[in-house]
């Protein structure tokens, strides 16, 4: 039956083409423009330069259009976000797991952001990213310093990934598109 | 007649209404902007708001900052949008809303990833945004791609780029310099735009290296420049570097003429028009590199274009100022120009011929003007006037009517300029034709008695103080001056006061009555107009005698200040009221170096109202004063000769000394004038240490030292020397300051109570033969030269070796010998091989100098000098030969 269903999908595809907006946040250097290069591409450089400003991407993944805004991380900008967050399918919060100085900062960024009034009950993705390092943080370790638990007005999910070596990027793009459905 | 008048009005209407934007309000604007939100992007609803946004900007409506940088940052959701046209709205909006630094940097990112596009015109547009928001470590980033941009074979994104780099040239100058060959390539451009555009930004970049300039004309004139507009910018700056060159060269023809020459048959018309003006505009242009120019400019009279007509007798009218003899060819076309629709051509046709006709046609032309002088706008009514004052001076013997035309049209309506540009034309004729004296004052009685401008009311006044009393009959003016007290302004009321008081002084008949009038001015409610009521009755002797003024009180009351005002200005807010009264004699007289704009700005023009024609008070007379003040200096004798100020120090320097020698029958008295360039510092006790060593004739004297220097007000210690009673003796003397510094607090302005001695270095200063000598002119040599005979005549000849050329060796000789070129002897023809100049002096003990110099150049530029000196003393006549055998 798999032919069927493949061919339903397509069929789908072109009737219920679907699409989500994505704002992609987090402090500088935690791999925000290197994740939009893995979700369009699969490809990753090691010689990225700082994102002045944002960059916006679309991608489409089966039967949905991504629209990503990939903001710059350094402080300039940051009070900026939220003016790209509003109104997005959901927020993606990018923290570079292996820089264990920068989760204090990290943290009080993220929920300097959630407090916005234009941003209640948007859904949350934290990705702690560059887990290939041996330094990174495990996930529980993550979700505790951040403290994601004690977020409750709105969806969190938390995954650990690696750009470099595209672990865990499947999964990413599967939550989004789960998104995209029950966004509008 | 009123038929189309109407319906013109109403087309008007019907356009208007069908303006699609009419009557949009900022408030339901910004609402419909929230469009720009919307997940599905509509380009051309977004497009449209845009438009309306930017209309609304452009009519002048302002945006809170709320409003504007939510606006801001609408838009730059819009990049999501692959629509060209919408694309270009968003560079658009940003540029116009030019929000602040701090929010404008996010759409670098976006801008840059544009800028490397493949759309061209997303590549152009992206460049000029990003040039515009960018700052100096963005630029180092983004200068690789704005280097490929400017070679770039699409001509808009070079052209884009080559804009760019003109506008970051301001604030980035060492990064765009860099850019030179990419520049100097997209001088090649086949794009007209684009050669253009570059050769603006290359002229920019090398704009203070004159070298520079002047090789890029070179190459370029050769004729590698395709666009016209480029063709255009080349020929002005081919004149800047003739203007620059002109002096050096004027053995040879004029450098680069040829190049605007050949302009003139080029065949955009713009470019004929370019080389025309340019040529009719060079410093000291002869009449035969005229022709060719005003020959192109009659033919442009002919077109029929409006706009050619209109350039080419606008220039012709300038030229008809300079070289009138040269514009009368084209008198016939001119003619037919007064009759042209437009206005303005007409008012520049008739202008141009007053400065060129004969006496005959002043009567027609001036009729012709009175018809069209209401149509025309002041612009051109200013240039109509001037057009008539110079013509009033060529024909003296016109005044009458001239004089009418000026009273009939200072009665019309018109702006400040206008009436300005009127009064001081008449005040020019009143001053330049003893006729016409009693009718322009008259006139401007009357133009007084209903004048809306302050300004020209109190110069009119002025003016009248000065010239009334000098007429036949002074009292007929009393009655307009004394109006002025009852009806106008605290200003002119004071003004009128003046004037009346010069009146009573001068004319001794009238003063009994201006008395009446001036104590009934005391009563004024302005205390300026009481005031000086006051002064003028108590001064003049107000109890009514007919008495003759003293002089004295003439001189203080109407004599000019001999003290700059500024200095005054300072030393009176110094001054603390105490027991002591200010003393007028201890106001620093020197007068700070104006800029050198200044001084160029005066002299030429005739002077108006503004500045009667005094003169500078000469330097000797203030030399003479200041010298005679100090007692130490008071037996020295009569000044002889004071030199002009030499600099001791380089410009820009702590202090800025500069030295003045005074040269007197027994002594040399060094004036040393001092400024002091730092707010930190109070420099108390200076002197100039001299080292006269090498001066073996010359022994010091007196030193007079400066008690104390403050920042930036110059101020000047003396240094005298003896020497040998009536001989030029000659030596060099080394100087150093030396004095006691003092801290400065700048915030409270008071100096510290300790100082520490210091001292500073200044440059050498030379006594020379030619300080020994006074410049003085003869009005006929011949006559003087047969007169003082040849009893004491000597003559040699010199090689002066190698010069540029001629003209660089007279000046040379001349300013060794420091004497008075006669009889315009000074300048050398062009191109001439040989030259005689004429000299006279006075040396010192008043020995009559005559010299003659006789200059011949030969083929590798060796210049040879005959010398021949006659004077009325043998021993002077061998030390001129002296002093040119050791220079």
């Amino acid at each position: 039956m798999g032919f069927l269903d493949s061919l339903l999908n397509w069929l789908r595809s072109l009737f219920f083409k679907q699409e989500m907006e994505l704002s992609l946040v987090g402090l500088q250097n935690a791999g925000k423009t290197s994740l939009v290069n893995s979700i369009a591409t699969g490809g990753y450089s090691e010689d990225m330069i700082p994102t002045v400003g944002f960059n916006m991407r679309k991608v489409t993944k089966g039967n949905v259009t991504i629209k990503l805004w990939d903001l710059g991380g350094q402080r300039r900008f940051r009070t900026m976000w939220e003016r790209y967050c509003r109104g997005v399918s959901a927020i993606v919060y990018v923290v570079d797991a292996a820089d264990r100085d920068s989760i204090p900062i990290s943290r009080s960024e993220l929920y300097e952001l959630l407090t916005k009034p234009s941003l209640s009950g948007i859904p949350l993705l934290v990705l702690g990213n560059k887990i290939d390092k041996s330094e990174a943080l495990s996930k529980q370790a993550l979700v505790d310093q951040l403290g994601l638990e004690s977020i409750t007005d709105r969806e969190v999910c938390c995954y650990m990934i690696s750009c470099k070596d595209s672990v865990n990027i499947d999964a990413v793009i599967d939550w989004l598109i789960k998104h995209s459905k029950t966004a509008k | 007649m009123a038929q189309p008048l109407v319906k013109k009005d109403d087309d008007r209407d019907d356009e208007a209404e069908y303006s699609p934007f009419l009557g949009i309000e900022k408030g339901a604007v910004l609402q419909e902007a929230r469009v720009f939100n919307d997940p599905q992007l509509d380009a051309r609803r977004c497009s449209q708001v845009i438009t309306k946004l930017l209309y609304l900007l452009n009519q002048g409506e302002t945006f809170t900052k709320v409003e504007a940088t939510e606006v801001f940052f609408a838009v730059t959701k819009l990049f999501q949008s692959r629509d060209i046209g919408l694309r270009r709205m968003v560079y658009l909006m940003i540029k116009e809303l030019s929000p602040s630094a701090d929010e404008v940097i996010i759409v670098t990112s976006s801008l840059m990833k544009d800028m490397n596009s493949k759309t061209d015109m997303y590549r152009a547009n992206a460049i000029r945004v990003l040039c515009r928001i960018t700052d100096g470590t963005l630029l180092t980033q983004i200068e690789r791609y704005l280097k490929q941009a400017i070679v770039d074979k699409n001509p808009v994104v070079a052209s884009a780029a080559l804009v760019s780099g003109i506008h970051l040239l301001q604030t980035n100058p060492e990064i765009v310099k860099r850019w030179s060959n990419e520049v100097q390539e997209a001088v090649q451009s086949r794009a007209a735009l684009v050669q253009f555009h570059a050769l603006g930004l290359l002229h920019q970049i090398r704009q203070n290296d004159r070298l520079a300039v002047s090789k890029l004309v070179t190459s370029l004139t050769r004729g590698t420049v395709r666009s016209p507009l480029a063709q255009c910018l080349l020929i002005r700056y081919t004149t800047q570097v003739i203007r620059e060159s002109g002096i050096n060269t004027q053995t040879g023809d004029r450098p680069f003429y040829d190049f605007l020459e050949s302009c003139l048959r080029h065949k955009a018309e713009m470019v004929i028009f370019e080389a025309a003006r340019a040529i009719t505009e060079l410093n000291g242009v002869t009449s035969r590199e005229l022709t060719p120019a005003i020959t192109v400019l009659q033919l442009f009279l002919s077109s029929s274009k409006p706009v050619l007509r209109f350039a080419a007798v606008r220039t012709l009218n300038k030229v008809a100022m300079t070289h009138p003899m040269a514009v009368t060819n084209c008198n016939i076309d001119m003619e037919s120009l007064i009759s042209d629709q437009n206005r303005s051509i007409a008012t520049l046709a008739i202008t141009t011929l007053l400065k060129t006709g004969n006496e005959s046609s002043v009567d027609r032309l001036m009729k012709q003007i009175t018809n069209f002088m209401s149509d025309i706008a002041d612009e051109f009514k200013i240039v109509v006037v001037e057009a008539i004052r110079s013509l009033c001076l060529k024909f003296p013997l016109k005044y009458r009517s001239l004089m009418n035309f000026l009273s009939n049209i200072l009665r019309e309506e018109g702006g400040f300029e206008y009436k300005k540009a009127i009064v001081d034309s008449i005040v020019i004729l009143i001053r330049d034709i003893p006729d016409a004296k009693e009718s322009g004052l008259l006139h401007l009685c009357e133009f007084i008695e209903d004048c809306e401008f302050t300004y020209l009311s109190t110069q009119i006044l002025h003016f009248l103080g000065i010239e009334g009393p000098k007429t036949a009959d002074p009292s007929k003016y009393i009655r307009y001056i004394y109006n002025r007290v009852h009806l106008e302004n605290a200003t002119v009321r004071a003004a009128a006061v003046s004037t009346l008081a010069k009146f009573g002084a001068l004319v001794d008949s009238l003063k009994p009555r201006i008395f009446v009038l001036l104590r009934r001015c005391v009563y004024d409610s302005d205390d300026e107009v009481r005031d000086r009521a006051t002064l003028y009755l108590n001064t003049l002797g107000g109890d009514g005698a007919v008495v003759e003024t003293d002089k004295d009180v003439k001189e203080f009351l109407f004599g000019s200040l001999d003290i700059p005002l500024g200095n005054l200005e300072t030393s009176l807010k110094h001054y603390e009221p105490s027991e002591e009264r200010f003393d007028i004699n201890s106001v620093p007289k020197e007068v700070k170096s104006q800029p050198l704009a200044e001084k160029k700005a005066t002299g030429k023009k005739p002077t108006g109202l503004g500045a009667p024609p005094s003169g500078p008070v000469s330097t000797v007379d203030a030399y003479e004063k200041l010298l005679s003040s100090i007692p130490e200096f008071s037996d020295f004798g009569k000044l002889f000769k004071s030199s002009a100020p030499v600099e001791l120090t380089e410009a820009e320097t702590e202090y800025a000394v500069n030295a003045v020698k005074h040269i007197f029958d027994r002594h040399v008295v060094f004036q040393y004038n001092c400024t002091n360039t730092i707010p930190e510092q109070l420099l108390e006790n200076v002197t100039v240490i001299v080292d006269a060593s090498e001066a073996e004739e010359f022994s010091e004297a007196i030193t007079k030292p400066l008690r104390s220097l403050p920042y930036d007000s110059p101020g000047q210690t003396f240094v005298a020397f003896e020497k040998p009673d009536g001989v030029p003796a000659v030596g060099k003397f080394s100087n150093m300051l030396r004095f006691i510094v003092k801290e400065v607090d700048t915030s409270t302005g008071e100096a510290e109570d300790d100082g520490v001695e210091d001292e500073y270095q200044l440059e050498e200063l030379d006594v020379v033969a030619a300080d020994y000598m006074m410049k003085v002119g003869v009005s006929n040599f011949r006559n003087a030269w047969e007169s003082i005979g040849e009893d004491f005549e000597r003559v040699d000849e010199y090689g002066l070796g190698p010069r540029e050329s001629l003209t660089e060796a007279v000046s040379a000789v001349i300013s060794l010998l420091g004497m008075q070129p006669c009889e315009g002897t000074e300048v050398v023809p062009n191109n001439s091989r040989s030259h005689t100049c004429l000299l006279s002096g006075l040396f010192i003990g008043n020995v009559k100098v005559l010299v003659r110099l006789q200059f011949g150049i030969d083929g590798p530029k060796e210049v040879a000098m005959k010398l021949i000196v006659r004077s009325e003393d043998e021993s002077v006549s061998d030390m001129i030969h002296e002093i040119v055998a050791s220079g």
